[in-house]
């Protein structure tokens, strides 16, 4: 097995440690997110896959990925908020229970990619959608996208 | 059979210019804007189909005899006759119209009902529809409908330098962007009359393979998590995530974006084989052990087939082509060859046969990796870019990527890519008559298709 960046592991231990109490504290110890891709280009999705491989495993702090809106507290949203996704992502925030967030996930929802709008993009999402928060990247690493759920779970 | 490749248009002001890529030739026909009619290649070249739909939606280009007239992609909301790929489509916003219901196909009987899944799946993938009618468990008829990534790549690149399509393009489809950017430098190498250098050939050689492993990993694990088998995708996702951490030790990103270009490259030499011969061991193991377990081989066995004959009808590519017993692969060619690179291919074309074709191709993709090792390459002087027509070809870690760019006063007058998987959805439903609808994910993922790179 290779070894990694040791020196981030042991830092990524800490923050695994505080991720944990904040869902304790906030979410009563479950934190269940509904990844919903606007129009990405499918990086942002392989990274939150990646999240649930053994360097990573965040189920076991207490996050983890529903399948169904109706399950979850946070939306974390991918892409471009394409012409053609735009009414189904609000769709499922509409199913979501209250309360609920959204995440803006990777530079296309808040139009930072090299994209540029054309008719068929809708984004930038916050015309769309309350952002609660944002995690920026091309797209996010995993660890990135581990600090970003713990800033936003510190800052609600 | 001549095996189509592409088929698109574009607007030349009076006419549009209808373009069919064959395997063997290219094919130009020059119709009036005014009312413009062509006729149907679907009738022999299925795969014809949604390259025409799609050039009504983006030309308003009319298909006297063809079959199926349905938007593809233009959905319900979609205004009508707005045509977007015409120049005198200049609009940056569209404003939603009333629902129009889009009719799917389906097979009506007794019991037949329908199942409609999607856009927004169950786990964490791109959003795409699918609907099935159902006899019982028993799949009758799957209709794949895509498009809802549509971002209108083709219209954003157009007015752009190559170099400033190229971050763009890199993005396109996230899975794939090494292919993509492959295609985007040997454009600008024909555009600017360029070799590239031997090394620095080989390093972006490199790159792809890399990406393939990093694909090929990743199904290698959420294929037999489809059939039930988690263990497989925990160990495969230990892969894949090493082979990504590879990727962004050599190029400083995970996916690799921006790591094709003619600047200069140092490489860690010693790193490289080391991880080499990591991941050759637990392949090794992988293989040995996943080969013995016959439950899980009960589900892969003859589940999703595609037949031979069909998979060449359907002028289909990559690793479902090559699953199917069709010898497809852009490597297939003297540069590949000298570094090690052996024709995978595989009878059977179920879902057994796509894992065992992806499996062997990071064995002779490790093989590969340790011909591609370069201690650097130098620089490349890119002079100016020449007006002209460019196509280019990449093996994608999907199947064979298409990219047509044609450059007028500098600038990107035409943008025209065809991913490998424009092809193989539409070959998708071949495999579902005969299987169980549990069993779909499991053909699905066996193919693991892109929905961006489909959809532009």
């Amino acid at each position: 097995m290779l070894t990694e960046h040791p020196e981030y592991d042991i830092q990524m231990q800490a923050i695994r440690k505080e991720i944990k109490d904040e869902v304790k504290r906030k979410f009563t110890g479950s934190l269940a997110i509904r990844m919903v891709d606007s129009g990405s280009c499918n990086a942002c999705e392989a990274e939150c896959n990646a999240l649930s491989n053994p360097y990573y495993d965040l189920e076991r702090l207490g996050i983890y990925f529903v399948a169904s809106p109706r399950h979850a507290d946070v939306m974390l949203l991918s892409g471009l908020m394409t012409f053609n996704m735009t009414p189904h992502v609000l769709d499922a925030y509409t199913q979501m229970p209250e309360p609920k967030w959204v995440i803006s996930l990777g530079a296309c929802p808040v139009m930072q990619a090299p994209f540029e709008k054309t008719y068929a993009i809708n984004a930038p999402a916050e015309g769309h959608l309350p952002i609660a928060y944002h995690i920026p990247g091309c797209p996010p690493t995993p660890e990135q996208i581990i600090e970003g759920l713990l800033a936003f779970l510190k800052a609600i | 059979m001549r095996r189509l490749i592409a088929r698109y248009a574009k607007d030349l002001g009076e006419y549009f210019e209808v373009v069919t890529v064959w395997y063997d030739g290219i094919e130009k026909e020059v119709i009036s804007n005014k009312d413009p009619h062509i006729r149907t290649l679907s009738r022999t070249h299925p795969a014809a189909l949604w390259f025409e739909r799609k050039m009504y939606d983006d030309f308003g280009i009319i298909i006297d005899d063809a079959f199926d007239t349905r938007p593809l992609v233009h959905q319900e909301r979609f205004p009508e006759r707005i045509h977007p790929m015409r120049k005198a489509f200049c609009k940056t916003h569209i404003e939603e119209v009333a629902y129009r219901p889009y009719k799917y196909e389906t097979i009506r009987g007794d019991g037949v009902f329908e199942v409609a899944v999607g856009p927004i799946h169950a786990g964490i993938i791109e959003p795409g529809h699918f609907h099935f009618s159902q006899a019982g468990e028993d799949m009758l008829h799957q209709e794949v409908r895509h498009f809802y990534k549509h971002r209108g790549i083709e219209k954003m690149l157009e007015g752009k330098t190559l170099f400033e399509a190229k971050p763009v393009i890199e993005r396109i489809s996230g899975n794939e962007s090494i292919a993509y950017q492959i295609c985007w430098r040997d454009i600008v190498l024909q555009a600017t009359q360029k070799e590239l250098p031997e090394a620095n050939r080989k390093y972006h050689a490199l790159l792809l393979e890399m990406e393939r492993i990093v694909h090929h990993l990743t199904d290698l694990g959420f294929i037999p998590n489809d059939a039930g088998f988690g263990a497989a995708l925990t160990y495969a996702s230990r892969l894949s995530e090493e082979a990504r951490r590879q990727m962004h030790r050599i190029t400083g990103h995970r996916f690799g974006f921006g790591a094709v270009d003619f600047g200069a490259h140092t490489f860690d030499r010693a790193s490289m084989e080391r991880y080499l011969d990591t991941l050759e061991d637990a392949i090794t193991f992988f293989e040995g052990w996943i080969s013995d377990i016959p439950s899980l081989w009960d589900r892969f066995d003859t589940t999703g087939i595609l037949q031979r004959h069909k998979a060449l009808k359907y002028d289909t590519v990559g690793v479902v082509a090559r699953a199917s017993g069709v010898t497809v692969d852009r490597r297939d060619e003297p540069f590949y060859h000298a570094h090690g690179f052996e024709m995978q291919v595989q009878s059977s074309g179920d879902v057994a046969a796509r894992f065992k074709l992806r499996l062997a191709e990071v064995k002779n993709a490790i093989v590969m990796l340790r011909r591609f090792v370069v201690d650097g390459c130098d620089a490349v002087d890119i002079e100016e870019v020449q007006d002209g027509r460019y196509v280019s070809f990449a093996e994608s870690s999907i199947g064979e990527l298409f990219m047509s760019i044609e450059i007028e006063h500098g600038v990107i007058e035409r943008f025209f890519v065809r991913d490998p998987s424009f092809m193989n959805w539409q070959a998708l439903h071949l495999m579902m008559p005969g299987n169980i609808i549990a069993d779909f994910p499991l053909i699905n993922k066996s193919c693991d298709l892109s929905y961006a790179g489909n959809d532009l």
